[in-house]
């Protein structure tokens, strides 16, 4: 028996309304772990080829990691997953907080739901009680008054994961939202929890976790946040989070500035960790376990853009900020939070808008489409009312709700060559001719443009010892150059077999990628003083690689190939403008051949061959 | 000024992480269980997390209403549960003024602080400290902390409702 999870399984049909327990499958965890690979599996089995992703046959899963609700360092995280309305393709989006921890306590590890609701409804967990209530008390309400009735309705210690009004209006990019400022923002998934008319799930858990070593957990679980409070790291992300990731990427010529068209931004240093600290941070917050503390807690005091909440991370600041042409601090702060209660994604927002200033200035866009709203760089005051209007689709925003690819293919005009998306979502805060790993990381990505499924960032900022450690000596010093696509290809898929697994586990990036201080062994280790599970280094490499590659087979189902792996030609044709990474472009075709390679794909399709899922018993 | 001690937690540190009460379910019964903790953390929308734990009073209602006898002072003066008078009845969980003590379930025994220090030295940002209230009012010579107890005693002190 696996120990240290919920050990149940909830199957709900909102159609019919029915809800089933089922036990945890050990033979599934020991092929695909829990989490990430775990929904990849069973909505792989469960998805119909051909589905709508707003239609009732679409299936939404959430899913806990292994260590969960863990003593690990970082181990707060859930992951949700769908076919996405974004992209048509797979959907998944993951967030910290402590929901996915009370939903173990509660006794469950995972929650997939099919069909769809007629009426609003919302599920409610009470430890062995489960029940779908009615919603009417809380459709049409944000995210945060969400939490605030149903914890009224059902006590304060309950843990509440919602959409708000971006979901239930069928935003594009609309986010789960849970613990009022976690987000699982990316592929549209509360749009898919809106189509369901599912407003939220509500759990309390007084249960408790068996692990399975318990008398050297303490021990072993103390030296794991040693090191990882030890982590040179550590400081900076305590007293920064992410937000100062926008001086370092400033400095790299790698921020996202006036819809992509260049990496450097002259009003950085107004939109930085260092101008948040110093008018804006009330303290640093943490999720379940968490030594890093990257979670803000901010303000802005006084003023139209007044709010006190959670967060802003670097891809908000970046989005909403740079990439707009926007320097205006509190705007960015405060749309980001509008985009918080509204509950949207910040990163396809920010792109989404951009992508309209940037038609608006070539003419492809007037005040006729635009319903008098001025589009100019910067233009703050219009970020944030189409922040609100995107999120109920009044007037021009409701054309921006369907995201950049669908707006652009609706306007014409040429404006779609000033899409910055793959795969339809639009590419996250890394302009990649100043970090070419991150321009495959992109187009490989199983969920479309994303930073997050391989984060390859070990040739960000020299890394070059754990580069050392992971692939060779052999590899240096072309890997760690973030301009040379040199070894790219195998960085990328080394990257994305790992990441998988940590999102199989329910562990941050933080503290796994970087700083890269938690390792395959560390995390084998937690499994078994967890979990029970005696999974070897090279077991748990094999999974991520069986993960990736069911994700890829999922996507050639909705007709993805190599020809759909492609970055906008800005990006791999136009050299650089301005800034450290000046005449560059991504050669991704390059890298690309070197990661089908790796992978054991076919190089005109961009498709698994036989030999390589026979490999991995798919 | 009593020198009795106990722990305390300063809402504008501590970070919500929960390995106080993680560390101390696990230390004490093997388990990962905020509920089965001898801490509580409350997190507020303004922006403060509470690390809350018995206060060790000097006039110690939970020891007053155990008609069992079973709370008493150490040597130390720290109030401890004896577990074999104990019989899990609740009385000492209704009395206390501050939701400290609570029955666990799978022992049906009462649970309280004991100033172990084991959430002490695990707390990642030295936001929890065994103090008296005389080192407590020196700490805090600008009287800081009471203000932002007092702004939220409802919730924090609900006896019983939000345990």
């Amino acid at each position: 028996m696996i120990k240290g999870v919920g050990g149940q399984g909830l199957y709900i049909d909102l159609t019919s309304q029915s809800i089933k327990k089922k036990p945890l499958d050990e033979q599934v965890v020991r092929k695909y772990l829990l989490g990430a690979g775990f929904l990849s599996r069973t909505l792989f089995d469960m998805i119909p080829d051909g589905t709508d992703p707003l239609g009732q046959e679409n299936v939404l899963g959430f899913a806990t990691g292994l260590l969960t609700g863990s003593m690990f360092p970082q181990s707060s995280r859930h992951v949700i997953a769908a076919l996405s309305p974004l992209t048509g393709i797979w959907g998944e989006s993951h967030a910290a907080g402590f929901w996915g921890p009370e939903l173990k306590l509660a006794g469950y590890d995972s929650i997939i739901f099919t069909g769809a609701a007629r009426k609003p409804v919302y599920l409610r967990i009470q430890d062995s009680t489960v029940e779908l209530l009615d919603a009417s008390s809380v459709w049409g309400h944000d995210v945060f008054e969400t939490d605030t009735i149903l914890k009224a309705k059902h006590g304060r210690n309950c843990r509440v994961l919602s959409i708000g009004q971006a979901g239930e209006n069928l935003v594009r990019f609309a986010a789960v939202m849970n613990d009022r400022d976690r987000a699982s923002a990316r592929s549209g998934i509360g749009a898919v929890m809106g189509s369901k008319n599912l407003k939220a799930i509500c759990v309390r858990g007084t249960g408790k976790l068996e692990v399975a070593e318990p008398r050297t957990y303490l021990k072993e679980m103390d030296e794991l946040h040693r090191r990882m409070l030890a982590n040179p790291f550590t400081p900076g992300r305590a007293e920064f989070g992410t937000t100062s990731l926008i001086e370092l990427m400033q400095h790299i010529g790698r921020l996202p500035t006036y819809n992509m068209r260049q990496g450097v931004f002259d009003g950085y240093d107004k939109i930085g960790g260092h101008a948040i600290n110093q008018g804006h941070l009330i303290k640093p917050r943490a999720d379940w376990s968490c030594l890093q503390r990257c979670g803000r807690f901010t303000c802005v005091s006084e003023g139209p853009y007044a709010y006190t909440g959670g967060s802003p991370e670097f891809e908000s600041q970046a989005a909403l900020g740079s990439r707009c042409g926007n320097a205006n601090l509190e705007s960015v702060l405060y749309s980001h939070h509008l985009a918080n209660q509204y509950g949207m994604d910040t990163i396809s927002l920010g792109g989404t808008i951009s992508w309209a200033m940037e038609a608006w200035e070539e003419g492809l866009l007037t005040e006729d489409d635009t319903g008098g709203i001025d589009l100019g760089w910067g233009n703050h005051e219009s970020i944030v009312k189409l922040t609100k209007m995107i999120a109920f689709r009044e007037g021009f925003g409701d054309l921006l709700a369907e995201g950049s690819a669908r707006a652009a293919e609706k306007i014409g005009r040429g404006s779609e060559r000033l899409v910055m998306a793959v795969k339809k979502q639009e590419i996250a805060g890394q302009e990649p001719r100043a970090q070419k790993s991150m321009g495959l990381a992109a187009v490989t990505a199983a969920r479309g443009a994303d930073h997050l499924y391989g984060f390859p960032v070990l040739d960000e900022v020299g890394f070059d010892d754990e580069i050392r450690k992971r692939f060779g000596e052999q590899y240096l010093p072309q890997m760690a150059d973030r301009l040379d696509p040199t070894y790219k290809g195998i960085m990328v898929k080394e990257c994305e077999d790992f990441m998988v697994v940590v999102e199989s586990v329910g562990l941050c990036k933080y503290g796994t990628q970087i700083p890269p201080e938690f390792y395959y062994a560390d995390i084998a280790l937690g499994l078994k003083i967890h979990n029970g599970l005696d999974i070897s280094v090279q077991q748990l490499k094999t999974i991520g690689e069986r993960i990736v590659n069911l994700n890829r087979l999922f996507n050639a189902r909705f007709g993805i190939t190599r020809k759909d792996d492609a970055l906008p030609d800005r990006l791999t044709k136009e050299k650089a403008p301005v800034g450290p990474s000046k005449g560059q472009v991504v050669e991704l075709d390059r890298m690309l051949d070197e990661y089908y390679s790796s992978r054991g794909w076919n190089l005109k399709t961009g498709l698994p061959l036989k030999s390589t899922l026979k490999k991995l018993a798919l | 000024m009593s020198a009795l001690k106990f722990v305390f937690g300063s809402p504008t540190v501590c970070t919500g992480c929960m390995i106080c009460a993680n560390a101390c379910s696990m230390f004490y019964f093997k388990v990962i269980s905020p509920t089965r903790a001898r801490v509580r953390v409350m997190r507020f929308e303004d922006g403060l997390d509470f690390p809350l734990f018995c206060r060790n009073c000097e006039d110690a209602p939970c020891k007053e209403a155990c008609p069992e006898g079973a709370i008493s002072r150490t040597s130390k003066g720290v109030l401890t549960v004896n577990n074999t008078r104990c019989n899990g009845c609740g009385s000492c969980v209704k009395a206390c003024p501050y939701d400290a003590i609570s029955v666990n379930p799978d022992s049906g025994k009462a649970i309280k602080c004991i100033q172990c220090g084991e959430c002490v030295k695990r707390c990642p940002v030295e936001a929890i400290w065994i103090t008296t209230q005389k080192e407590l009012a020196d700490k805090d010579k600008n009287g800081r902390l009471p203000p932002l107890y007092d702004k939220h005693k409802a919730e924090l002190y609900s006896r019983g409702e939000f345990l």
